[in-house]
């Protein structure tokens, strides 16, 4: 295996890997404040990439496919908050006991709902949007426009999302609902609202995602389970709850994966992140980043 | 204790009726009926394990695919008799998720959703992976256990083991053990205060829901006579969630009911493939967010509105307020 | 130190939390068939104290001893069959359980036979006078009931011998609490039950326990009658203090 084409894969590796990331942010992010696990990701994904699909084919046009990926976004954050509102909130309103219970079985039920309906509205087709950019070169290693530019949006929305966690209120006061979800109350902010936002925001970055790969994986019902199981198991090599340790995550599945498909064999790509996850279970069974938390 | 005859008695009703029942529908339906027993099995355990005793598992499903892998490649590639290669198949899934029970004593329910995702995952994907082996995506044929294909014995096979599996749930369900397992789900830090060993009675739960699991996927691989890694697909964990959502979580009928009475429907809509599972998914979805019962929630409720007059509400403060003749 | 009276000894606690210090070195001793009170502002650690006595904790250092027997680092299901049972201060009753089950359960895992049980729950829920909620589900009682029936349930143990209790009467109806209280005094009366008792309310305690340990930012500070404790300026401080 020469050095050209190791780098290739390497580089692939690289923005997958980052690209994956953007998925597991919006799940970890729902989690830290709400601590529930949105299994219905990957349906928003979806949901995203037909939104941008549609978008560029009907409305904006192909140059704008930037535009696209905003409004796919927005779309989406709307969607996600008129979710938690309708189906989530009512458990987190007073104390209810199970919430774990009532919100893995809802969300699963509702990716399946979602799945079903892009079926059933759209058909068993596959779509695939206009390239965002030509294909181009890094050095001399051919490079597919669109993969480049789908990694550089997501690591602006990653850089974005960065800032506004860290810098700006809303930011700190998400990080308040994080850390301490009574004591935060006591500052005037509205826990209930910022569950609604967060869902938002975390399926937002999930919508993005979709509309960023559109035309790297096409767009049909069943595109957003690919991205859910790299979003998960992301999160089971990380630890829950640790944000660097996405980041260190995704870059690890990103190149198990094409190192895999290239010493390997291409056909099995879902498998080698699976091979990542037992590795790295078997010696830190919490994740990389995560600890045993103490329920007796 | 009224109430206590007349469950039983329906019960016996309801066997007595499926053990008639092939003698006036035909082989397709036997056939039908068989497979949705198998899910009946997986479901009432799975309610054992995450409804009863709360460690909500998503990987449930894989046992029944490494219970049938087990028993069938022991028998294809080993030689060795059904006999021995069933229990063996039991016996690993009990082991594994005992194994996996252990490793998640202290972590949170989430984590362990997350996990036992991950370790059905990776379960199907073994199997996919080893493909000269297993037969990979292409499936395995599996040697059938009464050398034939007709539905009749394999309905009444799987008739009892859904009977055993019932009964087997209702006396743990009923015994010490029972209280156990629920005081866990309750609120497991009081229920160990209260010297219940909780890491004994959680591997209990983990061993014996999967046993059951892997003993359907044994039996299912030798009576369909074919097996493959789409067992352990995600969609199945959610199928089994959605049958013992709509039947009714933590009752025991539900999870069969739920299960049997939506793999009827499911064939009977077998045309509207999208639309089934959509108004399923949605049913579910309505069920969770209005009514955390099912169906026999439902039942439960119309039940209590019809008798609402007839107690006075329970003010339970008034017996402490008006202490007895004699007391201080 | 080694007082062959002493059923419960607190050595040198010291409980560390990441970068809190909870406990600080503390030590007392109870003896068998006391009452105490363990009393001191919010934030003391007494809660933190009571959980390492019961096995949620082990201690950062430091021994906690039971009959002489070293106990820190056991489980609570161990903890609960040495003959130490305990409330806590938000009750922990099994919600979606009948009162009666309830009950049961810390007699179940005594091994105590099914008629050995129900009676003696009849008789305790009786005494409770929560006889009437018997097969009712736990859910539908009231706050007050929630913690009157944590503390019978706990008396359901055949040779108890130390009941910690975490606030026992923190906004607990009078009526309920003049039950608690009478049950405390009887089973320590008849059935030489210690009594380790955390509570805020000084009256209470005062006429309840012989003695009481007072703690502050993580350390015991005093140790007495509640009235000699009252009046040392240290106590004062820590209660009026910032």
């Amino acid at each position: 295996m020469d050095l050209h084409l190791f780098s290739q894969f390497l580089i692939s590796g690289l923005i997958m890997g980052v690209l994956y990331c953007l998925m597991s942010m919006g799940i970890n992010f729902i989690y830290g404040i709400m601590k529930v696990i949105n299994w219905s990701m990957g349906e928003f994904f979806m949901i995203g990439a037909f939104i941008q699909y549609l978008l560029l084919e009907s409305f904006i046009g192909a140059e704008y496919w930037y535009i696209g990926v905003i409004i796919s976004a927005c779309a989406v954050f709307v969607l996600g908050a008129l979710v938690q509102v309708i189906l989530i909130k009512p458990m987190f309103v007073g104390i209810i006991e199970a919430k774990m219970e009532y919100v893995t079985i809802i969300t699963i039920s509702l990716a399946i709902f979602l799945r079903n309906l892009a079926l059933l509205i759209g058909g068993p087709y596959i779509y695939t949007p206009p390239d965002y950019a030509k294909p181009t070169q890094l050095l001399t290693l051919p490079l597919s426009g669109n993969r480049l530019v789908a990694f550089i949006g997501a690591l602006v929305l990653l850089g974005l999302f960065y800032f506004f966690i860290k810098k700006s209120w809303t930011g700190k006061a998400f990080q308040g609902v994080a850390q301490n979800r009574a004591g935060v109350q006591t500052s005037g902010v509205n826990v209930l609202r910022y569950d609604m936002l967060a869902f938002g925001l975390g399926t937002a970055l999930a919508g993005a995602g979709g509309a960023l790969m559109a035309p790297i994986f096409s767009v049909h019902p069943l595109c957003g389970l690919a991205p859910t199981i790299r979003g998960f198991e992301i999160i089971v090599i990380a630890g829950l709850g640790s944000i660097p340790g996405i980041l260190v995550a995704g870059l690890l599945l990103g190149f198990a994966e094409s190192l895999g498909s290239a010493f390997i064999s291409p056909s099995f790509v879902d498998i080698y992140g699976f091979i990542l996850l037992v590795i790295v279970l078997s010696i830190k069974p919490y994740g990389m980043f995560g600890k045993a938390e103490r329920t007796v | 204790m009224n109430l206590f005859h007349t469950k039983y008695l329906v019960f016996l009703i309801l066997v007595l009726f499926a053990a008639f029942l092939p003698m006036y529908i035909g082989e397709y339906w036997q056939y039908v009926l068989t497979i949705a027993f198998f899910y009946a099995i997986l479901a009432a355990s799975w309610n054992l394990l995450s409804g009863y005793t709360g460690l909500f598992s998503l990987g449930h499903h894989s046992f029944g695919m490494i219970g049938a892998y087990t028993s069938t490649l022991l028998m294809t590639k080993a030689g060795i008799p059904f006999w021995m290669s069933i229990p063996a198949g039991i016996l690993l899934t009990m082991l594994m998720s005992s194994l996996m029970g252990i490793m998640c004593l202290r972590v949170s329910g989430l984590y362990l959703a997350l996990i036992t995702w991950a370790f059905a995952e990776v379960a199907r994907n073994y199997f996919r992976l080893h493909y000269t082996f297993t037969g990979g995506d292409r499936g395995l044929e599996s040697p059938l256990l009464f050398g034939t294909i007709q539905p009749t014995p394999y309905y009444y096979l799987f008739l009892g083991l859904l009977i055993a599996t019932i009964i087997l749930i209702v006396l743990i369900m009923r015994s010490r053990i029972g209280y156990y397992l629920k005081a866990i789900r309750d609120d497991s830090i009081a229920a160990r205060s209260m010297g219940v060993n909780i890491v004994r009675y959680k591997i209990f739960a983990f061993a014996v829901s999967s046993g059951l699991a892997g003993m359907a996927g044994a039996f299912y691989g030798h009576s369909i006579g074919l097996i493959s890694p789409i067992m352990g697909d995600f969609n199945e964990m959610a199928m089994i969630i959605i049958f013992v959502v709509i039947g009714g979580i933590r009752t025991m009928p539900g999870p069969v009911i739920g299960a049997i009475a939506v793999r009827i429907l499911m064939e009977l809509l077998r045309a509207q493939s999208e639309v089934r599972i959509l108004i399923l998914s949605l049913l579910v979805i309505i069920i969770m967010r209005f009514f955390n019962g099912g169906l026999l929630e439902l039942y439960r409720q119309i039940k209590q509105w019809i008798n609402k007059d007839k107690n006075g509400g329970t003010s339970a403060y008034h017996e402490i307020e008006t202490p007895k003749q004699g007391e201080s | 130190m080694n007082n062959k009276n002493n059923i419960l000894e607190m050595d040198n606690v010291v409980k560390i939390f990441g970068g809190l210090k909870a406990n600080n070195g503390v030590s007392f001793e109870v003896e068998k068939g006391e009452i105490r009170g363990l009393i001191g502002p919010n934030g003391s650690g007494k809660t933190t104290l009571i959980n390492q006595i019961t096995g949620i904790y082990d201690t950062t250092e430091g021994h906690i001893r039971y009959k002489g027997k070293k106990i820190n680092g056991l489980q609570p299901d161990v903890i609960a069959a040495m003959g130490i049972m305990r409330t806590f201060q938000v009750a922990r009753v099994f919600l979606n359980m009948t009162v009666l089950e309830n009950m049961l359960i810390p007699a179940f895992t005594q091994g105590q036979s099914n008629n050995e049980a129900n009676t003696r729950a009849e008789e305790l829920l009786d005494f409770a006078l929560l006889s009437r909620l018997k097969n009712k589900p736990t859910k539908s009682l009231s706050g007050g009931q929630f913690m009157l029936l944590q503390i019978v349930r706990g008396f359901m143990r055949k040779g108890l011998e130390l009941y910690v209790m975490d606030e026992p009467f923190a906004g607990v109806h009078q009526s309920i609490k003049g039950i608690i209280i009478k049950s405390i005094k009887m089973m320590n009366q008849d059935k030489n039950v210690t009594f380790l008792i955390v509570s805020h309310e000084m009256a209470t305690i005062s006429s309840l326990c012989s003695k009481v340990t007072v703690l502050d930012k993580g350390a015991r500070i005093a140790e007495g009658s509640m009235k000699e404790v009252a009046n040392i300026p240290e106590v004062i401080d820590a209660y009026l203090g910032g």
